[in-house]
């Protein structure tokens, strides 16, 4: 809830500066797919406070870690990893296809709240231990009946196993009295990986390239946070990076009402007339709009921030050009939601761990190419996206040819000062790409450049220190606000931005820090396009709302913070 | 090397006055090029005014300042655009007049008042008006009167220029301080002479341009390879001079966007009242996109700041009688306008399974034969197009927004359900809708009917898109089936070439979303000359005009 809530003031917040300058103290953080990885898991189910930005603490149900369970942690590089006893969403489940999964979920909600469960959509559930034949032997004393499933009564536990049979990604979520424990809180993520990555999806890449000297300063090197290389056993779902993002809302008085009933019954025995809780779940209007359990921008600090002990998992996605990345996105919560990505379509793979494949040709890919991704409840996608800038039709790293001076016939000459990366080459693959197929070094800044666009011009008079001759003219920067993300300049990456925002140019980059001085990249808003769900309790900005950036090699995403 | 600045690329330049001089104090201007890099025209032969044949792709070749110009097949054009941002009102099919934060049209007005786009060809764009518009243009001249609605062919005002084009005096006084007026070595660009290089008269942009909003916003449309220069100047809000509002365009779907044109405030620049900024796009891939300002989004699409915007194929110029698979084929030979399935997983034309023998149809500069993609097989094919979008309006909210105060968003509810913002009845008038404004003078609120007319034995491409932004809405067809042929301008196709259109009876879409379906009416038995469709949505309550409870997301479709 960081310096959000002191904004709360300004109901009707059209100076974009003001509710963005939040971001100002905002140390810049991305995102991964954080997780727990075992085939045997030990949950509970108990309740915490949420944190909202506006100061709000939502009373909430949650799934977590048992007490003395203390399982792995994925990704290997991520910081401060952990699993508390409570969290939303609940723990992210990181399992290999093939393996026996067994969940014990312990019901530690308070009495009144009664029953509890967990639903695995796409599984084949035993209740009880499930053999890799797929024979179910029952526990004695496993639960007690439910509607859709076995529960586990208050204090009390009830196992759940299955075989992984598919790779991909699934929500799991109480299936018990769904319409108020999964507006509590009750939901999570189980990420299948694939048993057999495709080989291309290691020896051919020329997209992803970690643990090795970089275009940064002093080569700094990039960790690996993938979970796999690919999303499912097949060539074309080969990925560089990934992210999980799980879309959900709060009608707040629900929870108010929950924990008033709760507080008014609480040492109440379970069964006895009166502990039970009666809390209306229509009409329904929820003013929070959650991705992985928090508004923006608190979903853009840290995985693990100390300041959301209970909202672990965070949506700041930060990329490479030309990598292909794969998102993971789940419904929950009751509402769809248009998930709009800026930048570019994604492809989607597969839903609910199901590829999609073409009709004629297994080797061929038939999911939607979507600009907007709905998310609809219980409903998982897995996709991918890229950014290339292909067809831009300006070198969006402001590199330049051979440039004239100044002189007294051509007053507009450029005053370059010719520095390393401002004359680069671009050598194109057969995919008009530079990379290492063409040659690239590992350590080129325009690593993956779109090479038909090299050394051409977007502004036609002199800009700063880029090369001058194109299209299009910006007017005075003196009419322009810039935004908290701005970079300075149509170009890509700090060495570009600081060449185009040169003494002739004008522009200026943005004072803020959201996208600091050595980042510099291209900021895309993804959000839903239901857009009054960008706000939080009726303050926009604010709710299913994150900045996605295309980063430059220059900068080094580290997905650990 | 000095040579090379001085070369082709400088008399590309239109407004070269940006640098160290205080030209650039003016703060509204537009920018339309008639010879860039891409679509190069040293000798101003007006090549860039129409479109040419697809014969193949661009030959490029380095040039001495070591990047790729064209050499010959010089494919597409260039268009220019202007529009306002600021104000207006339009009239809700209940007779109620609603406040909206809007975009206008500020050049192809009179295109636009005749339900056509407002992206001009150069030589249209850059024309000075004359007479000089009037304010409330072109309703005034047109002679519109209250509640009114005029057809097409009564109408006027006939000027598509960029509205306050003007010579620029300072230059034609000096053109030397302009050095692409000066050059010894190669021809002079046209407004060296003309003084027409951008520069405007305010008092005719804020004449036109305040309180004359549009929903939908001004319709926008080109062709794949074409430059499109887009200026949107700021007008303000003079219903809400509390409020200073930017504007930006986001033009919602580009491919592979740079951040800087994508018109998100927060990660590019938003355009302050009284000043222009012209976004610069090479046309991305055919297909219904759509576009809208992306300051404070839930406020300003809810208030009306919501338009369309298609691409249309390079298909539609291939000559009469070349193969369709063929030129699809030569499409591949241009890294930019490839598309495999094995290089770019978000290739969604790949060729075809089948080749169908179909051809192209470019005769004399014009499609006869027009495809919502490059489809390959003609699969795509259709006679007329109707740009459709759903919106809706919750008039609490556009009153709370007149009224200076604080909205809430979380109870947003959609009283008003739009196709191209007018409701049932409204939505089957023909011609402009006419809005009296708090300025007292009539202004072209609405300017485009939903009415799907279909000449008898054809097939109408309905290009739908929606920017509701409270709920998903559902649009079904009563009648002819609906033909789904592209979703989020990317046709329906898997990787390895085979179709994936499918029929329905309904299409359903949330804000941000667009697709295409194809009304097929060649079966004449079936839908003969003279009958009457409908289009209207099963969400029964979105069949109301607030509190009337008849009307709402519904048109007709008549077959001529």
């Amino acid at each position: 809830m960081r310096a959000m809530k002191m904004k709360k003031t300004a109901l009707k917040m059209s100076l974009l500066l003001a509710p963005m300058a939040a971001m100002l103290l905002a140390v810049t953080t991305h995102a991964a797919t954080p997780g727990i990885t075992a085939p045997i898991f030990f949950l509970t189910a108990q309740t915490a406070f949420l944190n909202q930005p506006d100061g709000t603490g939502v009373y909430a149900w949650g799934y977590g870690c048992s007490n003395g369970f203390v399982p792995a942690t994925l990704p290997a590089h991520m910081k401060n990893a952990n699993c508390p006893s409570m969290q939303v969403p609940g723990p992210t489940l990181i399992v290999t296809e093939g393996q026996i999964v067994t969940v014990t979920l312990t019901n530690n909600l308070p009495t009144s709240a009664g029953n509890t469960s967990i639903l695995f959509p796409g599984f084949q559930v035993c209740v009880g231990n499930v053999s890799l034949a797929g024979v179910c032997t029952a526990i004695t004393n496993n639960g007690v009946a439910g509607l859709l499933t076995q529960e586990a009564a208050p204090g009390a536990a009830v196992t759940y196993s299955f075989i992984a049979s598919s790779a991909g990604t699934r929500a799991y979520y109480s299936g018990t009295q769904g319409d108020l424990q999964v507006e509590m809180g009750l939901y999570g993520a189980i990420i299948v990986l694939p048993a057999n990555v495709p080989g291309i999806c290691t020896s051919n890449v020329v997209t992803s390239f970690y643990e090795q000297p970089t275009a940064a300063p002093g080569g700094a090197v990039e960790h690996d946070f993938r979970l796999a290389k690919s999303a499912y056993d097949h060539a074309k779902t080969c990925y560089d990076r990934e992210y999980l993002f799980q879309f959900s809302e709060m009608d707040v008085n629900i929870h108010r009402q929950a924990l008033a009933q709760v507080t008014a019954t609480n040492g109440c025995t379970s069964g006895m007339p009166g502990c039970s809780l009666e809390v209306p779940t229509e009409p329904y209007h929820p003013s929070y709009f959650l991705i992985n359990g928090r508004s923006m921008p608190d979903d853009m600090d840290a995985n693990y921030g100390a300041e959301y002990p209970h909202q672990p998992y965070n949506g700041n996605p930060h990329m490479h050009p030309g990598e292909q990345v794969l998102l993971r996105v789940i419904g929950q919560g009751r509402w769809q939601h248009p998930f709009h990505e800026h930048g570019n379509h994604v492809r989607i793979l597969g839903r609910d761990g199901n590829l999609i494949l073409s009709q004629s040709d297994p080797n061929s890919l038939a999911g939607s190419v979507l600009f907007t991704t709905t998310t609809t409840p219980g409903l998982a996608f897995d996709g991918i996206f890229y950014w290339t800038g292909r067809g831009l039709n300006w070198d969006a790293y402001g590199h330049h040819g051979p440039l004239p001076a100044p002189s007294a016939s051509n007053p507009n000459g450029v005053t370059a000062t010719v520095t390393v990366n401002d004359e680069l080459p671009c050598v194109p693959d057969a995919n008009g790409y530079y990379t290492k197929a063409s040659g690239a070094p590992y350590t080129a800044i325009n690593y993956y450049e779109w090479c038909q666009d090299h050394n051409k011009p977007l502004q036609a008079a002199p800009f700063g220190d880029v090369a001058n001759g194109g299209p299009a003219t910006l007017p005075d920067p003196n009419i322009f606000t810039n935004g908290a993300w701005y970079g300075g300049s149509p170009y890509l990456g700090p060495d570009a931005n600081i060449r185009a925002t040169g003494p002739n140019s004008g522009l200026q980059p943005s004072n803020v820090q959201a996208n600091p001085p050595n980042e510099r990249g291209f900021a895309f808003m993804w959000h839903s396009h239901n857009e009054r769900e960008i706000t939080t309790n009726n303050v926009f900005p604010g709710g299913m709302l994150m900045m996605m950036l295309v980063d430059s090699r220059e900068f080094v995403i580290d997905e650990s913070n | 090397m000095a040579s090379r600045t001085a070369g082709t690329i400088l008399v590309l330049v239109v407004l070269a006055s940006l640098v160290a001089v205080p030209a650039s104090a003016q703060s509204f201007r537009v920018q339309c090029p008639t010879s860039t890099i891409t679509h190069p025209d040293p000798n101003n032969t007006g090549v860039n005014n129409a479109e040419p044949p697809y014969v193949g792709p661009t030959i490029l070749a380095p040039n001495s300042s070591q990047y790729l110009v064209p050499t010959g097949n010089v494919n597409g054009a260039i268009r220019c655009q202007q529009i306002s941002g600021g104000d207006g009102y339009a009239t809700m099919a209940d007779g109620t007049q609603t406040f909206m934060f809007s975009f206008g049209p500020l050049s192809g007005l009179a295109d636009i008042a005749a339900g056509q786009p407002g992206s001009e060809f150069p030589n249209v764009f850059n024309v000075v008006a004359s007479p000089a518009p009037v304010p409330g243009d072109p309703a005034t001249t047109d002679g519109a009167t209250d509640s009114g609605t005029y057809s097409a062919g009564t109408l006027v005002f006939t000027y598509n220029g960029a509205i306050g084009l003007a010579k620029d005096a300072d230059l034609l006084a000096d053109p030397t301080a302009d050095p692409a007026c000066i050059s010894t070595t190669v021809p002079h660009p046209t407004y060296c002479t003309t003084g027409l290089d951008g520069h405007v008269d305010p008092r005719q942009i804020m004449d036109v341009g305040v309180m004359n909003g549009n929903i939908p916003a001004p319709l926008m449309a080109f062709d794949e390879d074409d430059e499109f220069f887009l200026t949107l100047s700021n007008v303000g809000m003079i219903m809400r001079p509390d409020l200073f509002e930017q504007h930006t365009v986001h033009f919602h779907g580009y491919p592979n966007a740079s951040a800087f044109y994508d018109g998100v405030p927060d990660a590019s620049v938003a355009i302050n009242i009284g000043g222009s900024f012209t976004y610069y796009y090479l046309a991305p891939d055919a297909g219904t996109y759509f576009w809208h300002c992306h300051v404070t989004p839930p406020e300003h699409l809810q208030m009306g700041m919501v338009g369309q915007l298609f691409v249309r194929p390079r298909q539609n110029r291939v000559p009469s009688g070349n193969d369709l698979y063929a030129a699809l084929q030569l499409q591949q030979t241009d890294l930019r306008t490839a598309c495999s399935s094995n290089a770019d997983i978000l290739c969604s034309n790949p060729l075809p399974a089948k080749n169908t023998g179909a051809t192209g149809g470019f005769t004399s500069g014009s499609a006869t034969k027009k495809y919502a993609y490059n489809d390959g097989d003609g699969s795509t094919y259709y006679d007329v197009e109707y740009p459709l979008q759903i919106h809706g309006f919750d008039p609490n909210f556009h009153f709370v927004g007149m009224t200076f105060n604080p909205e809430a968003f979380a109870d947003m509810k959609d009283k008003y359900f739009l196709l191209n913002g007018r409701s049932y009845p409204d939505t089957v008038s023909p011609g402009p809708m006419a809005t009296q404004s708090s300025d007292g003078r009539m202004h072209f609120s609405q300017p485009l009917p939903s009415i799907i007319n279909i000449p008898a034995g054809k097939k109408a491409l309905l290009r739908i898109s929606d920017l509701d932004v409270a709920e998903y809405q559902t649009l079904a067809s009563l009648g002819i089936p609906m033909h789904v042929i592209g979703y989020n301008a990317k046709l329906l196709r898997d990787q390895a070439g085979n179709n994936m259109d499918y029929y329905t009876n309904s299409i359903t879409l949330a804000g941000g979303e667009s697709l295409e379906v194809i009304l097929d009416a060649s079966d004449t038995g079936k839908y003969p000359s003279g009958s009457v469709f409908y289009l209207y949505t099963p969400q029964l309550d979105h069949l109301s005009n607030d509190a009337e409870n008849f009307g709402g997301l519904m048109t007709e479709v008549h077959i001529n």
